[in-house]
């Protein structure tokens, strides 16, 4: 990665939901991100970042409220985007 | 005198409960041969608008009218609604809600799938149980109260837990069914049960101030619940609503809106949540509809070529049980334990420190008097070494560690000794449930 990629990077809004929320310790925060990066590499640097490894099997992401169905393919972020970081409910 | 009273006190509670199960058996013969004879009157299914009208009943159209005008719903609906059945398994948070709107609303037949009886605990988001009825089975006392709300319904009550050898079975009669469980491996035996034969899934959960909504295997491409998480979460990384809390009105925000989808999928009305998931948040009243994906063309179960064609051992599956109780964790040694009478002598002759690692919210609701709050957080992450300081220096000064059911003071227990080897630290055994029982039966449970 060169210097201009790192300077690159947008801020996105990651919001956490349920389990993710407890282990993030928080229910939103801001991301730098680079603009084109691989759906599961983004999903690895928000589980080392946010501390999710515990859930890292069984989340779901969705970019704008669409579902992140392939996490080999990239996706093409914007500033302020938002990304929501979901695990599954089974209380009832 | 006193003790004559409340002999008298028993046994008019137990007959009272016995003349109940007899009411209660009585109206459901009743509603039986209702419905056995709506039934033959039903046989024509090409139905010209006033045969329809004819359909309903004088105490169904007054019962039933501020849906009949409906346009969307109408005669046609209600009708639709009443030939039809609806599973719903789980009788707790999401499934009282759930059932008391189809009931209301004339859903023919209503199935309650719970192993469980009423708690006390149970009384501030279970909407249909009742002081009175604690101790009885979920299902019977669901079907008491939607019975006293329309005598019309057939309710079955499946008393039992679902597993894998009664699932087929009993959702096979049923049109449409409604997860209202508590916990992994139901929710994967009812999907691929569901997938199986073919049943839409209306699936709900709630914990804390979150809900999710969605149903699967709907239409052509809706997924299921394996194509949106192909992967049990791991058994530590699953909050119960007996240990994470849950407000009762956001099970019920839930439990309404399955009772919606159910209603829109048996009518045909509108936009039925498959592919999507609604996401709740209570603590800012945000609903979220998020698009998910279509059926996972590689799914285990609902696939072109499935690898799962019968039913498996879900627990096993989940690495947890089919309940939402907790299972007693054994990682001490017993001399790394005290159990509360020896604690009690403990507390009265020796110096000591009691580390209560609750979160503070139940530390608020009781406590010992001696105990220090040190959250298990703060023991995993080392914080608690800040904050005890001193109190740790001396290997003489004995530790308890204890918490509400003996489980998180063990594995507080385990990390403290790796630092504290020479130390003598062990946990309540237990817990303040262990405490209350044998100790003190003044201390309140919860």
């Amino acid at each position: 990665m060169n210097e201009e990629n790192k300077s690159g990077t947008i801020n996105i809004n990651i919001l956490f939901f349920a389990k993710s929320r407890e282990l993030a310790k928080t229910s939103r925060a801001v991301f730098a991100v680079e603009p084109v990066v691989q759906a599961g590499q983004l999903l690895k640097q928000l589980v080392d970042r946010f501390d999710l490894s515990a859930i890292s099997n069984c989340i779901i992401l969705a970019h704008n409220e669409n579902y992140i169905e392939n996490l080999d393919e990239d996706i093409h972020l914007q500033q302020a985007d938002e990304i929501a970081v979901i695990p599954p409910i089974s209380g009832g | 005198m006193f003790e004559s009273e409340a002999v008298e006190k028993g046994r008019l509670r137990q007959e009272i409960d016995e003349l109940t199960a007899e009411l209660n058996a009585k109206k459901q013969r009743l509603s039986e041969l209702v419905a056995t004879t709506n039934h033959v009157d039903d046989d024509n299914d090409a139905l010209s608008p006033n045969q329809i009208q004819g359909k309903l009943t004088n105490d169904d159209i007054s019962r039933y009218s501020r849906q009949l005008i409906l346009p969307d719903f109408g005669v046609r609906g209600q009708l639709k609604l009443k030939k039809s059945s609806v599973l719903i398994v789980g009788a707790g948070g999401l499934g009282c809600p759930a059932a008391q709107y189809l009931a209301g609303a004339g859903c023919g037949h209503v199935g309650l799938v719970d192993y469980d009886r009423v708690d006390k605990s149970n009384l501030h988001r279970q909407t249909l149980h009742t002081v009175g009825r604690v101790g009885m089975h979920k299902t019977e006392s669901a079907k008491i109260a939607l019975l006293e709300l329309n005598p019309h319904c057939l309710i079955s009550c499946h008393s039992r837990l679902l597993s894998r050898f009664t699932a087929m079975h009993i959702i096979r009669d049923y049109d449409v069914v409604l997860d209202c469980s508590d916990n992994v491996a139901t929710r994967y035996l009812l999907n691929d049960a569901c997938v199986m034969l073919r049943k839409p899934l209306v699936s709900g959960s709630a914990l804390k101030l979150d809900g999710q909504l969605t149903v699967y295997n709907y239409g052509a491409t809706g997924p299921c619940y394996r194509c949106i998480y192909p992967v049990p979460p791991p058994p530590e990384a699953v909050t119960n609503c007996g240990d994470g809390g849950v407000l009762g009105a956001v099970t019920g925000t839930i439990g309404s809106l399955q009772a919606l989808e159910a209603i829109k999928i048996i009518v045909g009305l509108g936009d039925v949540l498959a592919g999507r998931l609604l996401i709740f948040d209570g603590s800012t009243l945000q609903f979220r509809n998020i698009r998910v994906r279509s059926k996972r063309v590689n799914c285990h179960v609902c696939s072109a070529q499935p690898l799962i064609t019968e039913l498996i051992d879900y627990e096993q599956f989940c690495g947890m049980h089919a309940t939402d109780k907790d299972n007693p964790l054994q990682l001490l040694d017993p001399e790394q334990r005290i159990d509360a009478v020896d604690y009690n002598t403990l507390q009265q002759e020796q110096q000591h420190l009691l580390i209560d690692v609750r979160q503070p919210a139940e530390f608020e609701i009781c406590k010992l008097p001696p105990a220090v709050n040190v959250p298990l957080a703060q023991i995993l992450d080392d914080s608690y070494l800040k904050q005890l300081g001193p109190q740790l220096e001396s290997k003489e000064l004995p530790i308890v560690v204890l918490c509400r059911r003996g489980n998180d003071s063990q594995i507080a227990v385990q990390h403290m000794r790796n630092r504290f080897p020479e130390h003598s630290i062990r946990d309540l055994e237990g817990g303040l449930h262990a405490w209350s029982r044998l100790v003190d039966h003044s201390f309140p449970i919860y």
